[in-house]
């Protein structure tokens, strides 16, 4: 059983320490040699609520999540009744039998929408309205139900504190005992999780041991996996990827206000706020670091990072809907006075504060016609961990050459994935400076003189120059007149012409599978993924199909995807929005209409399974647009 | 030779503003101090107050309505050696930029803080602005005012700012000096200027004014200097002190220094803690990539935390 592909979802009450669970799967499961994909899911909520891990391994590098569950590791009584539809023919659920009598009508923390489906699916299907009857309706879908008494486990083992504050702990080494992985692994990965805590890494050892054991004494544990090989990686969120892409691309200062799933980006920022150098040749080098700023309020956080742009930092500011809504006027002003500032926003289900915690891919089109008035800036987007990295020293290279807003779209889901980075290739992503000027007295900070629309840039503290968000003279005074207006509307906008021809369109656009493909599917950020496993698995039922990925929709691949869709079979637009807004972007730019729609906007990830089958009902014509349902 | 701080442009203020009185008693004070063209930055929002930067010959950005503080917060962060001079109105930095002005009391960033009041919104036809009493009728408005009123000198020091003064800007002399202690002062300062407006508000007027103001910083024993090893006590006093003045008003207006704590660390400094180097090697000044022209930073070392 070397070649497995395991689905497995930890959950548990928010607070209860899903994310300990998680990184022990996942770092025991890498240290052996194995990769794993990982979302997070949790309520808006700081505990009690149900969140979960939908974890999947491989020995190759997962790229989407897939249900039913092979395994389904309850921590708590409402993960049974929360996944109660996630389990099928082959699931294995891991329970504390002590939740065996735990009554559908104490869990007060499953929503009461929530609540009422599963009260109808246990009576619908004739089953008591607890824990147990959930579990036999899960047999009866053929799942193989193993309860354990986790209290019983631990029992002599001598603890700081309840058994109970060690479940995550223990319920990860039950489930990686029963699947296999050996021991040293499960221990190995504490500590990675808790570092220097001596204490703490000896007591869970000894929850580790007592799951093992028990294990083997009750003839749980699983045949052992055979180690892989396999180089040193890191362990990645996409919030990490783009803190550590924005490290490596030069930033030197970042606000931003707290807002999820935005923060953890800034967070982390904060806490490499001293940079490891690379290098300790040259002394100037090893000095220095990151200045993180928490801000009032996100007004305060575009336009904080824009004046410290203006003495020649490189910087950035981070947020999700309702704050970029708020950065709009100064994402403007950033366009008229061509200040080169990276806004990474982290889109989530809104509108309004909408779902805070879960995914979203509705902000593109706010992304595009941001701010008032006609201004060049530029809208990208990344699709996994990886392209994180390089997308975030890219914005931040951007910013600099064309001297403008940048706008780097990441979902939420992508931002709370976690992913094993294998190589970071730090040759791959020149850090490209602003064109500067030499210091000039008459230094003419807007100069009309140039083909490209570039002028060089000024900096506060070196240059003499002004800024203004009315409309500006070379000099950077306020004025009206009407040919210097229009001037300067033409100077700004070349810019974007010349980004449009200088960056190839392999970073704007990427094609995935053959070109003559029965299929295309068109996506954009977290959705990569998901999709490409599609193609693998409808190519194992002979179904030709290719992906037709966008990464950049400001400037726009417009005859790039015009060409591409115009020789397509059957297209069909998935994303994690209503109204298909790539679909519009492109309907825009090409003119070409798309008709198929696979679409989720319930706050969820897509998973394989949903999107397979999806696919199935547009090729069969049976609908146009698919709405996806996965979720707990 | 010393720089002329003040630039070619032509002011476009109305005649007998009190604007005039601030641009003088700025430059003057950057003069006084000697400082060169690139040691100073200006950030203004929006309004009459918003056009400061370009009469300055200093690098100057004219900022969004209500974002002047932050501008200038960022400016001065990524380059602390920089003094930061915001000027602005009071209805900019007291209405839409209210939040800021008290988020900046609690940085203590190290930014001079100009206000330009004139109780009323000059560029948009003298509308009420937080500083007009409640009841009062200027020209411009149909109805009394119906808002109450906000204390700038009280809200300062409410908020934390550690130099907190009154000028008049008809008295150029002395509002000169003031900017002159605001700009050494190593917290932020904040100077509140009346500035009266000579087309919208016709209750304030520069003879209204002339007939109240006095000096604090005249009256014997007037000391509102803390510094680091001011007893608790004495702080307090100081500070009380200072509050109680800021309550003046009408018959007399108090100007001068109400309060000047060198005790209380600038947030430049805070971040200095934290970050090393960050005062000699600042973001500004930082190098971002080798002499190759990439990155100078190792991933896996800096991320070693999540190697596996």
């Amino acid at each position: 059983m070397s070649n497995i592909d395991l689905n497995l979802s930890v959950g548990g009450p928010q607070g209860g320490g899903i994310d300990t669970s998680s990184n022990m799967i996942s770092r025991a499961f890498a240290s052996s040699g194995y990769n794993v994909l990982g979302v997070r899911e949790f309520h808006s909520n700081i505990k009690g609520r149900h969140s979960y891990v939908h974890l999947r391994i491989k020995q190759e590098r997962p790229r989407s999540l897939k249900y039913p569950l092979d395994f389904l590791v309850a921590l708590d009584p409402d993960t049974i009744f929360e996944h109660l539809d996630d389990v099928s023919t082959g699931s294995t659920v891991i329970y504390d039998k002590n939740d065996e009598s735990s009554e559908l009508s104490q869990a007060r923390m499953i929503m009461r929408d929530t609540f009422k489906r599963i009260n109808s699916t246990l009576q619908e299907n004739g089953f008591e309205l607890n824990v147990k009857g959930a579990l036999e309706l899960m047999k009866k879908r053929g799942a193989r139900i193993v309860g354990i008494p986790f209290s019983k486990v631990v029992e002599g083992v001598e603890l700081d504190g309840p058994a109970t504050r060690y479940a995550n702990v223990l319920g990860a080494s039950l489930t990686l005992s029963i699947i296999g992985l050996d021991r040293k692994f499960t221990k190995g990965s504490l500590k990675h999780i808790f570092g220097s805590k001596e204490k703490v890494i000896e007591l869970n050892g000894k929850v580790v041991d007592a799951a093992y054991d028990y294990c083997s004494e009750n003839k749980l544990s699983g045949k052992t996996l055979a180690d892989k090989d396999a180089p040193p990686r890191m362990l990645l969120t996409g919030n990490d990827a783009a803190a550590l892409g924005k490290i490596m691309g030069g930033l030197r200062f970042q606000t931003y206000y707290p807002i999820t799933p935005a923060s953890d980006e800034s967070a982390i920022l904060e806490e490499h706020e001293h940079i490891k150098w690379l290098s300790s040749e040259n002394e100037m080098l090893t000095k220095g670091g990151i200045t993180v700023v928490q801000t009032e309020d996100e007004l305060s956080a575009i336009t904080m990072a824009e004046g410290a742009a203006l003495t020649g930092a490189r910087t950035a500011t981070a947020t999700s809907g309702p704050g970029f809504s708020l950065m709009a006027e100064a994402i403007s002003f950033a366009g008229i006075d061509e200040i080169p500032v990276v806004i990474t926003l982290y889109q989530r289900g809104g509108p309004s504060t909408g779902l805070p915690t879960r995914n979203g891919q509705a902000d593109l089109m706010f992304a595009l016609n941001t701010g008032h008035g006609e201004f060049p800036k530029m809208v990208m987007s990344s699709g996994d961990v990886e392209e994180c990295i390089y997308d975030s020293m890219s914005a931040l290279n951007y910013a600099q050459r064309y001297q403008l807003p940048v706008i780097h779209l990441i979902d939420k889901n992508l931002a709370n994935t976690s992913d094993f980075v294998p190589k970071i290739d730090t040759r791959l992503v020149k850090v490209d400076h602003a064109l500067k000027t030499e210091h000039r007295d008459d230094f003419k900070r807007y100069t009309l003189n140039t083909d490209n629309g570039i002028s060089p840039m000024g900096y506060f503290g070196k240059d003499i120059f002004w800024m203004t968000g009315d409309e500006h003279d070379e000099l950077g005074h306020v004025t009206e007149d009407p040919v210097i207006r229009d001037q300067m509307m033409v100077k700004r906008f070349r810019k974007l012409q010349l980004a449009a021809e200088e960056i190839p369109d392999s970073e704007k656009v990427l094609v995935y599978g053959k070109k003559d493909a029965k299929i295309t599917f068109i996506t954009w950020g977290s959705q990569k993924g998901v999709v490409l496993d599609v193609i693998e698995a409808l190519k194992a039922r002979g179904i030709e199909a290719n992906l037709l990925y966008l990464r950049m929709f400001e400037p726009f691949p417009s005859k790039f995807v015009q060409d591409f869709l115009s020789k397509a079979g059957t297209v069909i637009d998935v994303e994690s929005n209503m109204t298909g807004q790539a679909a519009k972007v492109i309907r825009m730019n090409t003119g070409i209409e798309i008709t198929n729609f696979i679409l989720k906007y319930n706050g969820r990830h897509i998973t394989e399974d949903e999107l397979v089958s999806a696919t199935k009902e547009i090729v069969g014509k049976k609908n146009k647009t698919v709405v996806l349902e996965n979720g707990a | 030779m010393a720089h002329n701080f003040r630039s070619d442009v032509a002011i476009d203020w109305c005649p007998g503003c009190g604007d005039f009185g601030i641009v003088t008693g700025l430059t003057q004070a950057l003069s006084e101090l000697n400082y060169g063209p690139n040691d100073v930055v200006a950030v203004s929002g929006i309004g009459c107050s918003g056009k400061t930067p370009h009469y300055l010959n200093i690098a100057g950005v004219h900022t969004l309505h209500g974002r002047s503080i932050p501008y200038a917060t960022g400016v001065k962060l990524a380059n602390p050696r920089l003094k930061v001079i915001v000027t602005s109105g009071d209805g900019d930095m007291l209405s839409i930029g209210a939040g800021h002005f008290v988020a900046e009391g609690r940085r203590n960033t190290g930014l001079t803080i100009i206000l330009y009041d004139n109780e009323v919104y000059g560029l948009t036809k003298g509308q009420a602005a937080p500083t007009m009493a409640l009841g009062e009728r200027t020209k411009g408005l149909s109805k009394p005012n119906i808002y109450g009123k906000v204390n700038p000198i009280t809200l300062a020091l409410s908020s934390g700012y550690s130099f907190v003064a009154r000028g008049f800007s008809f008295d150029t002399k002395h509002l000169k000096d003031l900017v002159k202690k605001a700009l050494v002062h190593e917290g932020s300062s904040f100077i509140d200027v009346l500035q009266p407006c000579p087309t919208y508000n016709n209750i304030n007027t520069m003879e209204w004014y002339k007939s109240r103001v006095y000096k604090i910083d005249d009256e014997k024993g007037w000391d509102p200097v803390v510094l680091p090893d001011t007893p608790a006590q004495k702080v307090n006093e100081k500070f009380n002190n200072a509050y109680s003045r800021g309550l003046e008003w009408e018959d007399k207006i108090p100007i001068g220094v109400f309060f000047d704590n060198r005790a209380i660390p600038s947030f430049v400094k805070r971040i200095a803690e934290n970050v090393p180097d960050y005062l000699t090697n600042p973001p500004s000044d930082q190098i971002v990539a080798g002499p190759d022209g990439f990155t100078n930073v190792d991933p896996f070392k800096t991320f070693a935390d999540r190697v596996i």
